[in-house]
């Protein structure tokens, strides 16, 4: 059965591999056209980086993304452990809690965000850490909540702490280290979200990367497909990069079984 | 539209020690969920609990339900209308394209199966300005598939009532993200496919079309919903795509509330956009609990 239907399973992957490629042939294309569509050049790239604001907005997103990492590992990380160690009698709730988030669309979120928050806060960008904290919660659980279930983790617990450790360093030098792969996931995928947000940035009047790139846009119609083809670019290898981290650390697991 | 991942595999979260039900007695140990409770009831509790509290009063501060009423009329009734049209259109092309997608995606394995599922949970994530840019690259009136289409194929993509920027220019964008969210989605239903049903089907004398009858569609059909629902709820509160792409031309919620949010308020009706985003999340609420509840048929079996 399967045989005779290969060439139909080759039409789909064709069609598909068009819809989905072709798009970003024709921007990386476009983003390359020299002014009044004469000749190739790069020129559209450099225009980026010498428009007004550039750095400083390059550099508003990477501290907000940054903050919002250091939170995820103070605040999340910790927690998911904690109620995988404790008999798992809590897990079901936080779990039903960190999918929340999932329920509340994010435009309603940074309605909200505007009527709550006190002054001081809505004045500082660092707002914006917070709220992607909770928008990548759901994400940053299920990753970790699968890197936990994957190792035995009270056996580590009892060894570490027979061996006199205390719990912060069995958190930092034990379990951590021996979820590395998920947790390594779990931050990068806050980092690309929160370097990639646009509705709570905008919505909030924020000055981020993303809405930088798409004021700037407005501009120059090759310029702002250069800028297009250069975030995607970005996002994709840091997706990409979460994408093949567990199939990197399992090809590991082999080989030191094996030895 | 990221939502998906998430809620594609819950059922791997959840097996587990079995133990896992909620004791209602007080026990210490609760207390270090305490800081994690904290920030999502200030940060995620507090400002829904505080758009329903204003959405319940009008500018006057008298309790009112008015302002619900307002979104079953004029403008705010077309808002909903194109969201629900958008959202379930994009739900239908891109739930059967994603299906098919799949179908040919499970057969495959090794790398070609690893290419598939990394770029299906990368474009799943890919939306907002750079989409648009690249749609207008390709599809635009300039665009080079525009061009392809009508230099080798002879086909007028602009003929007929296709615009980039209108309705089916958006729906188009959306199948850029929601198919590959599909695919995520529905794959793991297809996994679970067993090859035993097949034999069984045929040993019983069961021929092909009886096999899709009374055994895939039954099987599938609630995975099959399940995930549509999902990117009914994706492509309903999908908003920095839709901003990117119309400027505001085509009525839809989330750019609504955009609009009313960068002060482009009517006199009296402040807190309309409240009840707007209340209105949001109340059909996101209901689409997700329908996918959770049919989530739960699908585990039982």
């Amino acid at each position: 059965m399967k045989r005779e239907l290969a060439w139909l399973d080759r039409v789909i992957f064709a069609f598909a591999a068009f819809f989905f490629i072709a798009p970003l042939i024709a921007a990386a294309e476009y983003s390359v056209r020299g002014y009044g569509n004469k000749g190739h050049t790069f020129a559209n790239y450099s225009w980026i980086i010498h428009q007004l604001g550039f750095s400083a907005a390059l550099w508003t997103s990477l501290r907000i993304s940054i903050i919002t990492i250091l939170i995820v590992l103070v605040l999340v990380v910790p927690t998911v452990v904690y109620v995988h160690l404790g008999g798992h009698r809590y897990r079901r709730l936080l779990e039903i809690v960190c999918l929340l988030p999932i329920v509340i669309p994010v435009v309603s979120l940074a309605i909200g965000a505007q009527v709550a928050m006190p002054k001081n806060l809505q004045s500082t960008s660092y707002e914006l850490c917070f709220f992607y904290v909770v928008v990548a919660l759901p994400y940053v659980y299920r990753s970790l909540d699968i890197g936990l279930q994957s190792v035995a983790l009270s056996t580590l617990v009892e060894a570490s702490q027979s061996l006199g450790a205390d719990w912060f360093k069995t958190l930092t030098m034990v379990i951590i280290p021996a979820i590395r792969s998920s947790t390594t996931g779990a931050l990068f995928i806050t980092f690309a979200l929160s370097l990639g947000e646009y509705t709570l940035a905008v919505l909030l009047h924020f000055h981020t990367f993303p809405t930088w790139a798409t004021n700037i846009s407005q501009e120059n119609i090759y310029g702002s497909i250069a800028i297009s083809v250069t975030t995607l670019g970005g996002a994709w290898i840091l997706l990409i990069f979460v994408a093949f981290l567990p199939r990197i650390k399992s090809l590991f697991a082999r080989k030191e079984r094996v030895a | 539209m990221v939502i998906a991942d998430e809620l594609a595999a819950p059922t791997r979260t959840t097996g587990g020690s079995g133990s896992s039900r909620l004791s209602i007695k007080f026990d210490r140990s609760v207390l270090g969920l305490l800081p994690i409770f904290l920030f999502l009831g200030y940060f995620l509790l507090y400002p829904i609990a505080s758009i329903i509290s204003s959405s319940i009063h009008d500018n006057k501060h008298h309790l009112t339900l008015s302002l619900y009423g307002n979104l079953f009329s004029g403008n705010y009734r077309t808002a909903f209308t194109g969201s629900f049209k958008l959202a379930f259109y994009s739900m239908i092309v891109s739930g059967i394209a994603g299906a098919i997608i799949c179908w040919a995606v499970v057969k495959t394995n090794g790398i070609v199966r690893t290419i598939t599922s990394s770029a299906a949970g990368v474009l799943a994530n890919t939306g907002g300005v750079p989409l648009a840019f690249m749609f207008i690259a390709a599809f635009g009136q300039e665009g080079l598939i525009t061009k392809l289409l009508l230099n080798v194929f002879h086909w007028d993509l602009y003929g007929g009532s296709f615009d980039l920027y209108n309705f089916w220019g958006i729906l188009l964008v959306y199948c850029f993200f929601q198919v590959p969210l599909m695919v995520i989605i529905f794959t793991p239903a297809l996994e679970n496919l067993r090859v035993e049903w097949v034999e069984a089907n045929e040993s019983l004398g069961g021929s092909k079309s009886q096999y899709f009858r009374h055994v895939l569609i039954p099987v599938l059909l609630p995975s099959f919903i399940s995930a549509c629902l999902l990117l009914f709820a994706s492509a309903f509160s999908a908003f920095a795509t839709a901003a990117a792409m119309s400027n505001g031309s085509i009525p839809l919620v989330p750019l609504f509330i955009g609009n009313l949010v960068n002060g482009n308020v009517i006199a009296g009706q402040e807190n309309q956009g409240d009840a707007m985003a209340m209105g949001m999340v109340i059909v996101s609420l209901f689409v997700i609990a329908a996918y959770l509840l049919l989530l739960r048929v699908t585990r039982k079996r």
